[in-house]
């Protein structure tokens, strides 16, 4: 489990996962939008925010499905060219919620099949961060996660670090939080600290 | 759906440009408060059920025991998104004193909710105190400069300040030579650049 106040572990349990409940469960008619009644039946097939669907399969209160973005599609895509694969489309979170789910389906294949998914695309990433310091490649950066897409920042941005250090220049910089905006007048000022 | 509230709110910080801090989201803060206090009625209200039936609450394993467990668990998570939420937010505005100085400009501060801005304001009186019992300035440049002086351009009319023992009047676009520790405060408020002429 992630840190506790970890945003980007918090916001990948909100990926849904089919369940299907072994139990039924009062009070709580909004998880089953086919529900009736305000109760979710034994046996009904509902899609779950991850956090609520693994706390209920720990209680045995449901079973968890393979979510479709590790499919047998999916798998015969990264297979033929990894690098090309939409995965942001499927999950951003696909690597890190893979590695949540596996031990609750019992599946044995999802771990190696992340791993070889990943360092395909990994060197790939990497090279093109390298090489696009000024021009972005829009369309390929929309594929990926949310993970990859971090590592192509840094590899981007340490790159640029690296460029600027070899034109020289100056190390005293505005503080990143202002932004690029300029304010038009300044009514009062602070006085040097 | 549960939770979707609070998860939407930590989003709205995970877009937020890196190193930026979104304006406080008051209205969308109250929607989750409110949606953990139907929670928690609900999970009494099947608690109470359970209890009135006669049966065991520690054992009992029926569907109100299910629906209350449901509830339980996204009072859990509402609590973890609020917490980092604010954790996150705290860590920024942390951030703010070492790269802005203690009095933020009232773009920034209009972001910040009240106990934000105590916040902000006992933490900087802390690093002062500190500052002052050690007789050093924790704040400036990590790197020590090959020249205790420096060329600066001043982008914006500032006005009469103090630096050190005289006043100076900056003009927009002129060029002076300060004393580093001047003159740094005023260039990561974006107000100087150094000269490289």
């Amino acid at each position: 489990m992630g840190h506790y106040y970890n945003i980007d572990d918090i916001i990948m349990e909100e990926e849904p996962i089919l369940v299907s409940f072994q139990v039924g469960a009062n009070g709580v008619g909004l998880l089953d939008p086919s529900s009736e009644t305000n109760s979710v039946e034994k046996g009904a097939k509902v899609d779950l925010p991850f956090w609520l669907a693994h706390e209920l399969f720990l209680r045995q209160a449901a079973s968890v499905n393979v979510p479709s973005c590790y499919s047998q599609k999916t798998r015969k895509e990264i297979q033929a060219d990894a690098a090309c694969v939409d995965l942001r489309s499927r999950s951003p979170y696909f690597y890190e919620l893979g590695c949540k789910v596996a031990p609750l389906v019992g599946d044995k294949t999802i771990g190696s099949f992340l791993r070889h998914a990943f360092a395909s695309r990994y060197k790939e990433a990497l090279s093109k961060a390298h090489g696009a310091a000024l021009a972005k490649p829009p369309k390929y950066l929309t594929y990926l996660t949310k993970e990859e897409s971090s590592l192509f920042e840094a590899a981007r941005t340490s790159m640029e670090a690296f460029k600027k250090w070899q034109a020289g220049g100056s190390r005293l910089e505005r503080a990143s939080i202002l932004g690029r905006k300029r304010k038009p007048a300044i009514g009062t000022h602070p006085s040097s600290p | 759906m549960y939770g979707r509230k609070s998860c939407q709110l930590l989003r709205e910080l995970a877009s937020a440009e890196p190193g930026q801090i979104p304006t406080f989201n008051n209205d969308l803060f109250d929607q989750v408060m409110k949606e953990c206090t139907e929670h928690q009625f609900q999970l009494q209200s099947l608690m109470r059920k359970i209890q009135d039936e006669g049966l065991d609450i520690q054992t009992t394993r029926n569907e109100d025991h299910f629906g209350a467990v449901v509830h339980h668990l996204s009072l859990i998570r509402n609590k973890r998104c609020l917490m980092a939420y604010m954790y996150n937010r705290a860590e920024i505005i942390q951030g703010l004193r070492w790269k802005l100085g203690p009095v933020l400009p009232q773009e920034i501060q209009e972001k910040l909710n009240y106990l934000e801005e105590e916040y902000f304001k006992n933490h900087s009186a802390a690093i002062e105190s500190y500052m002052a019992e050690l007789d050093l300035d924790l704040t400036v440049d990590m790197v020590p400069p090959k020249d205790p002086y420096i060329q600066v351009k001043v982008l914006d009319d500032i006005g009469e300040v103090l630096l050190g023992d005289q006043s100076a009047t900056l003009v927009r676009h002129s060029v002076h030579s300060l004393r580093r520790t001047d003159a740094e405060p005023f260039i990561s408020q974006g107000l100087m650049e150094e000269f490289l002429g």
